[in-house]
């Protein structure tokens, strides 16, 4: 319905623009000065977000077409980091087949665990539910808290694990939790899961309570028959704003998942078990100074993320639907 | 009955043979424990055992009191000059006479006199290797026998040249030894103080002496202080600005009274912010009577000669050489019977006058002189009535912070007073540290009826040892005095009489706590044994569900648990009973002592459950111990108030709006604070004669530098060249490089970076070949000597190859070769220049080639070594004492101890990563292939990597079979196992371990050494053993982009020189205590560090035996390969050498990538021309 309404207004100034014989430029700049107030108020966003987040994003698709080491002038290279990346390195492959199964593992589980927590939380007496909103929101604001997975799963004899571990028998030397192989990747999903109820989880709270309770008598006098249907039909339509904003956070932690596994596996981690494309991206930015094949990484990362935001998006607009 | 006689003899003759076998394997076996130790520096067997068999002075004098020493002696004085060892009169050692003339005035108050009569004693013998020590030789009559005090008249000389070891921050420390043998282990190390002062010549002026008139203030004979703070508005009068004390000295002279004030400066930087004073140490005679440094035992030791006899006395150094005028026996009759108690004391006094009158304030953050290097002032703006204080600026108002809490140092100050009588003292303090508990100070004095007759300090009654300072974590102003057994306080009165000179000492004490944390640290050692015990039937993971049976092995550690428990928790109620209140300092023991109760009852069923918890709560309980003995006392200014004064005490805090104000303006000022320009004493020009210098450290560290860049004898002085240091981020460098505008400087650029930046060209070689790497003009300023006169002229002169010398010119933006008459010109008026500049090559020896090559690539040198770490083996000597283990040599003596080891649940530490490399060197192997220049093209060293070689090989199968068959744990927390003795060897970074240690570890001080590491067999060295350890090495670099190269390199030259690097290993130690231990690569500067000699000798025995792996473009990769190699072969069991294997084609596949981004030849172009170059050979 909006979508058209839209579309209407735009052949509309489409029309008046071509009544007055003006190209579409000087249409444009005439626009800009009628509407210069509101231009002029978007002005200091607008430059920030150009300066830091479209020019980077520019910069390092440039970058990835050259080679450049943080020292010298950059060289065009063409295609070629793009080439490597794809046919020559693969320990690339390794780390956008760990990604993605990180992705797939974390993304989902933390949006839906955190859209039933909220759902939960929401449904308690109000002191308490500010109360248990802190329990779970406070490990994602305690900056560094998931540390107290390297005690608990230390890989000293002495480590929490490892100590009940030995006391039942099962082990007799300790294991290296976070410098084994078999180990590195489900730890690190568990860590992320335990991180990941943040942001989003509190925008869902905040989404829970803006629905409109009316909106529920309406719907029962239309027939919903249980709170499945009511949450389905009413309470995930209205809300949707806060779901797409918790769905791209959900994205980008799940895609940019680097810096606690490096805190708990080290870095590189052992036999690259967890590797993500993030640590590939600092493994040659940081490590090797190859700023150029990084960016070519970066970009490559970009477009997944951009990818996953749209089909979210599609996946979205479904919620509702019977 | 003849076969019985035959059996008889058969069995005759073999118990025979197998007695005699079992002798020859005895004497074979001694035979083999007696090696040559080749190191030297590993303690012996029977040095750990004499360690082990040491008693307590408790012990040793529990038969003192017998009355048959209740006898009158006379003093004896040691002939000093009648000696064996390695002791010399002071008129024969090259070292004074050298020492004296290069700074006579240092040794002013030595006196002609004493030059043949005193023997100078250095820390080391003459090749460092060993400490030094000195005999005396005495006999006693029968008359004589007896207890005795051991006084020892001593001068802190400044020794600063010698071979024998030369004088550093730390105090002198020395092993007492009677007849060959430590008398008990309280004198195993006895510290003898140094006299400390702040006031150098710039900071202290004295005015001539001028005649008092009848406007001047004091007007009787005496010395007076007051103090005061100039603050013009004005920045034009930094000059005048600042924070003074004044001492007026008025004297009588021909019948007029005459004054001469001494003024005394704290030194601002253009801020106003204080600067840590440079502390000058003073050599002074003092007098040292034997006595306990861990402040357990009050008064002085007494030692019992019980026969008439020959003895010996033995003083074997420990740290700095000392001069010693005299030893003398003083008879003890017992123990304290020279200190009155406060009753006698008053009771002597009873007959004088209360004094009345005006409160004398002195300020405590200017003291006299101090004890030790570390008791340095320190600002605190917590209070707005601080003295003095200013929110614009951090100005040094207190002192006594943790370099100022350790047992036995102290501060003094000197005041006289106007009226004689009775005084009280009182002091403006915080104690912040201790809850719930209090700490202890004790006061000497000297002058007037106090002290020995040379000025020492003494304390004036018994009582005065006890000065307690309650918790509170605001200031207090109270008078000082002692609780009695009733808990009531006794404000501490002294007669002071009219005129004369006191000298006031405040020094740390345990006062009534000693008795508590001595017996608590007893009962530490206890239950550490216990758990020892215990761990050694369980080992550190005990089964819960295993019936130990506890009660029938060792009922004595079930015994030993619940009395311990009962102790703490004796010490506990005491404790709290003492301070009146139950702090949470008093709580932690509370948990510990529920610990051990379960411990110890149900016939130890708890044990097994509770082993960790018990680790943990060791830990705790050294730490309370620990922080017991260093209550923390922030004194802002101690008052010598008149028993009748009218005058009202300094307050404790602030009024409710001052506080306000002072919080708000400092809010405000925060904002307007360069930090950058923290400590600079010069203000800051757009001269081009700057030199940008970064760094990345503490802001500790960058004062330090700071003082020693602007110091008289500094690098801007000398070069006339300033310096902007500034104080980084790490990481910071490489955009900056990016941005062009980075420094021209960095110290402590990891070698990995160095080479790293150095082959994206980023850093500027300082020595090598390379044509495309340094130009012409940069080498000759690498390669020449260079002078410069007094106009700023410059002559560079380069010796080549052949040893003639080139005379060079800067002309232009070059150089240009001098015509021979500007040489002979040159040459005539050579004493008007001054050599300012070394060539690399000159100051490369300075360092090992170890730590020079990491920095080389292409056979150019980017950057001077700063630091080298390096791995070191650290052994707790009790533990392997008792064991009847020598320390290991080499790793199969190491692995032949294990067994022994283990079947007591005890391990050996090791870090894999670290232990990896070593392996492979010290079995003769290398990480690069073609490194070696005599055969290869240097341009093909590193091309590719060298793991699969066959002594690379057997060095990491080596290594995984440590961590798999001999069970070396993988993943440990060394400090805290060797603490409990777990893990009674260690190896790690020598200053990492080594500064953990020194402040975690306290209680098991003296019970641990460090020495080079083992060695693994080697062919190609002499002894067929290696005992190399890997330099971990950072770097002074010049940059590019910096413009004047020659005071860059004049800077670089200077910061890694022995003496700055000396100065400022010591001084860093000094300003942040014996856990700041620098780990200096300069080879020279190691000698004059604050190490033992013992220490000393270790570190200088693994500097002997180091190398390094050098870095090639794409060295990041080797290691994270190795230890993916190791974890497959820990982790899942797989063939050590297919899984290296399987690793050593990614390695060098990224090694030929990185060397083609960087147009180097590859491994295939390097083993292409190898193959035609043998081919060649053999047509």
């Amino acid at each position: 319905m909006s979508f058209k309404f839209n579309l209407k207004k735009r052949n509309k100034a489409e029309e008046i623009r071509s009544y007055n014989g003006m190209t579409k430029l000087q249409w444009t700049w005439k626009e800009v000065l009628r509407n210069k107030t509101a231009y002029f108020m978007l002005a200091p966003f607008f430059t920030l977000f150009v300066i830091f987040t479209v020019l980077p994003v520019l910069l390092s698709i440039f970058l990835s077409l050259t080679d450049f080491n943080m020292l010298e002038m950059p060289e065009w290279q063409g295609l070629k980091n793009y080439i490597r990346l794809f046919l020559e390195d693969e320990i690339f492959i390794l780390a956008c087949q760990n990604t993605l199964i990180f992705a797939a593992i974390t993304g989902p589980v933390s949006y839906i665990l955190s859209l039933l927590v909220a759902w939960f939380v929401n449904e308690l007496p109000p002191k308490i539910r500010a109360v248990v909103t802190l329990v779970f929101y406070a490990p994602s604001i305690s900056g560094q808290v998931y540390l107290i997975w390297k005690t608990l799963f230390s890989s000293d004899s002495y480590g929490w694990a490892n100590a009940v571990l030995m006391d039942l028998g099962m082990i007799t030397e300790p294991i290296l939790w976070f410098e084994d192989a078999k180990y590195v990747m489900p730890l690190c999903i568990v860590v992320a899961l335990w991180t990941s109820l943040g942001t989003a989880f509190l925008s869902f709270i905040a989404g829970f309570q803006t629905v409109d309770r009316s909106m529920y008598e309406a719907g029962a006098v239309d027939g919903i028959k249980n709170r499945w249907q009511e949450l389905w039909y009413i309470t995930l339509p209205t809300m949707r704003p806060q779901m797409m904003f918790g769905a791209v956070l959900a994205i980008t932690n799940s895609f940019g998942f680097g810096g606690v596994v490096t805190a708990l596996c080290g870095f590189p981690s052992v036999g690259y078990a967890a590797h993500t494309i993030m640590h590939h991206l600092d493994d040659y930015g940081g490590q090797r100074y190859e700023i150029g094949y990084a960016s070519a990484i970066a970009v490559v990362l970009f477009i997944i993320m951009f990818g996953a935001n749209r089909v979210i998006k599609k996946a979205l607009s479904k919620v509702g639907e019977s | 009955m003849k076969r019985r006689m035959l059996q008889k003899a058969i069995c005759f003759v073999l118990s025979v043979t197998t007695l005699l076998g079992a002798f020859g394997v005895s004497s074979f076996a001694a035979g083999e424990t007696e090696r040559n130790t080749n190191s030297g520096s590993a303690a012996t067997l029977d040095e750990m055992r004499e360690l082990l068999g040491l008693s307590s002075y408790a012990d040793y004098s529990s038969n003192h009191s017998s009355s048959e020493w209740d006898k009158t002696l006379s003093e004896i004085e040691l002939d000093v000059t009648r000696l064996d060892g390695d002791g010399m009169l002071t008129s024969e050692s090259e070292d004074c006479l050298k020492s004296q003339e290069a700074d006579p005035e240092a040794w002013g108050s030595f006196g002609d006199e004493n030059w043949d009569s005193s023997v100078y004693l250095p820390t080391t013998n003459a090749d460092g290797s060993k400490a030094a020590s000195a005999t005396w030789h005495f006999n006693l009559t029968e008359e004589q026998t007896g207890l005795y005090y051991i006084q020892i008249e001593y001068y802190n000389c400044i020794i600063t040249d010698s071979l024998y070891g030369k004088s550093s921050v730390s105090a002198i420390q020395r092993k007492l030894k009677i007849d060959g043998k430590v008398p008990f282990d309280e004198v195993s190390s006895i510290t003898l103080d140094k006299h400390w002062v702040y006031w150098g010549e710039e900071n202290m002026t004295v005015s001539a002496p001028t005649e008092v008139t009848s406007k001047d203030k004091y007007r009787t004979p005496g010395t007076y202080v007051y103090y005061e703070t100039v603050d013009n508005k004005k920045g034009d009068e930094i000059g005048q600005n600042g924070y003074y004390k004044h001492s007026v000295k008025v004297y009588e002279d021909g019948g007029k009274l005459m004054k001469v004030t001494t003024t005394f400066k704290m030194a601002q930087d253009i801020n106003g912010n204080s600067l840590t004073p440079g502390l000058i140490e003073e050599s002074v005679w003092s007098t040292y009577i034997c006595k306990d440094t861990t402040g357990y035992h009050d008064g002085y030791f007494t030692f019992l000669f019980a026969e008439a006899k020959e003895y010996t006395i033995t003083l074997e150094a420990e740290r700095e050489p000392m001069i010693i005028k005299s030893i003398k026996l003083v008879p003890a009759t017992g123990s304290d019977a020279d200190i009155p108690t406060y009753d006698e004391y008053l009771k002597a006094h009873k007959d004088a006058p209360r004094a009345s009158g005006a409160i004398t304030v002195i300020q405590a953050e200017f003291p006299m002189a101090v004890s030790d290097s570390s008791v340095t002032p320190s600002n605190d703006n917590s209070s707005a009535v601080n003295f003095p204080i200013t929110a614009k600026a951090q100005l040094f108002n207190v002192i006594g912070e943790t370099g100022f809490s350790s047992v036995g140092q102290w501060a003094s100050y000197s005041f006289t007073v106007n009226e004689s009588g009775m005084y009280n003292m009182s002091m403006r303090f915080m104690q912040s540290t201790l809850q719930g508990m209090f700490a202890c100070r004790t006061i000497k004095l000297a002058g007037g009826e106090y002290g020995l007759p040379d000025g020492s300090p003494t304390v004036p009654y018994h009582e005065a040892q006890f000065a307690r300072f309650n918790y509170d974590d605001k200031w207090q102003s109270e008078k000082i005095g002692y609780y009695d057994e009733n808990g009531e306080k006794h404000d501490f009165f002294f007669y002071f009489e009219e005129g004369v000179e006191y000298t006031l000492y405040v020094e740390c004490s345990l006062g009534d706590l000693k008795d508590y944390i001595e017996r608590a640290e007893r009962s530490l050692n206890n239950v550490n044994d216990c758990y020892l015990q215990i761990l050694q039937r369980t080992g550190s993971e005990p089964d819960k569900n295993t019936d130990y049976l506890f009660y029938e092995s060792m009922p004595e550690v079930l015994v030993t648990l619940l009395q311990e428990a009962e102790e703490l928790n004796n010490i506990a109620r005491s404790l709290e009973a003492l301070c009146g209140t139950k702090g949470s300092h008093i709580a932690t023991l509370d948990t510990v002592i529920r610990l051990l109760r379960t411990m110890g009852t149900d016939y130890g069923e708890n044990i097994a459950a509770n082993m960790s918890n018990l680790k943990t709560y060791l830990g705790t309980l050294g730490t309370w111990i620990n922080d017991s003995k260093q209550g923390v006392v922030m004194i802002d200014s101690i008052c010598i108030v008149p028993a009748d004064s009218n005058e009202e005490l300094p307050r404790a805090k602030a009024g409710f709006f001052k506080s306000i104000w002072f919080e708000i303006s400092s809010f405000i000022y925060s904002f307007f604070t360069n930090y950058d320009q923290m400590g600079l004493t010069v203000e800051p020009t757009n001269d081009t004669d700057t030199v940008a210098v970064w760094f990345a450290s503490g802001r500790d560290q960058a004062s330090i530098w700071r003082s020693m860049v602007d110091a008289d004898d500094g690098f801007t002085k000398n070069y006339n060249t300033a310096v902007t240091l500034k104080l980084v981020t790490a990481g910071t460098l490489l955009p900056s490089i990016l941005s062009g505008d980075g420094p021209d400087v960095y110290m402590g650029l990891a070698a990995s970076d160095t080479v790293n930046y150095a082959i994206r060209s980023a850093v500027i070689g300082v020595s090598g070949n390379d044509k495309k790497v340094l130009t012409e003009d940069q080498n000759i300023v690498f390669r020449s000597y260079i002078y410069e006169n007094s106009a700023g002229n410059r002559v560079f002169i380069e010796i080549d190859d052949l040893g003639n010398s080139i005379y060079r010119k800067p002309s232009g933006s070059g150089y240009t070769a001098m015509t021979s008459s500007e040489v002979d010109a040159f040459l005539a008026n050579s004493e008007s220049y001054k050599l300012v500049s070394l060539p690399y090559d000159e100051i490369r020896n300075s360092f090992a080639p170890a730590a020079t090559n990491t920095l080389e690539l292409l056979e150019v040198y980017y950057g001077v070594p700063n630091t080298m770490d390096f791995s070191m083996m650290f052994y707790r000597m009790d533990i392997l004492g008792e064991l009847g283990l020598e320390v290991p040599e080499s790793w199969d003596e190491l692995i032949a101890m294990l067994p022994v080891l283990q079947t007591k649940n005890m391990s050996v530490g090791v870090a894999y990563i670290s232990a990896l490399d070593f392996m492979m060197y010290q079995m003769g192997g290398n990480m690069w292939k073609y490194t070696d220049s005599s055969v290869y093209d240097p341009q093909y060293a590193g091309s590719k990597i060298d793991l699969d070689s066959d002594i690379a090989i057997k060095a990491f199968e080596f290594v995984c079979r440590l961590y798999t068959d001999y069970s070396f744990p993988v993943s440990y927390a060394a400090a805290d196992r060797f603490r409990t003795g777990e893990m009674p060897i260690v190896i790690g970074t020598y200053s990492d371990i080594y500064n953990t240690l020194v402040v975690y570890a306290t209680e098991i001080a003296g019970l641990w050494e460090f020495c080079p590491l083992p060695g693994s067999e080697n062919e190609f060295e002499e002894d067929g053993f290696n005992y190399d350890s890997l330099a971990i090495v950072t770097a002074t670099v010049i940059l590019n982009g910096c413009d004047d190269l020659v005071t860059a390199w004049q800077y670089v030259q200077w910061q890694t020189s022995a003496s700055v690097q000396a100065e400022y290993g010591n001084r860093i130690v000094a300003l942040i205590g014996p856990a700041a231990k620098y780990e200096t690569a300069n080879l020279d500067a190691v000698n004059d560090l604050s190490w033992t000699a013992r220490e000393k000798a270790a570190i200088k025995d693994q500097m002997a035996n180091m190398n390094s792996i050098k870095n090639y473009p794409g060295s990041y990769i080797y290691a994270r390969y190795m230890k993916f190699a190791f974890l497959d072969v820990y982790n899942n069991g797989a063939n050590a050498y297919e899984s290296m294997m399987s690793y050593v084609p990614a390695i060098n596949a990224e090694i030929e990538r990185k060397r083609e981004e960087f147009d180097l030849p590859t491994a295939e172009t390097a083993e292409e021309a190898l193959r035609r170059a043998t081919e060649g050979s053999k047509n």
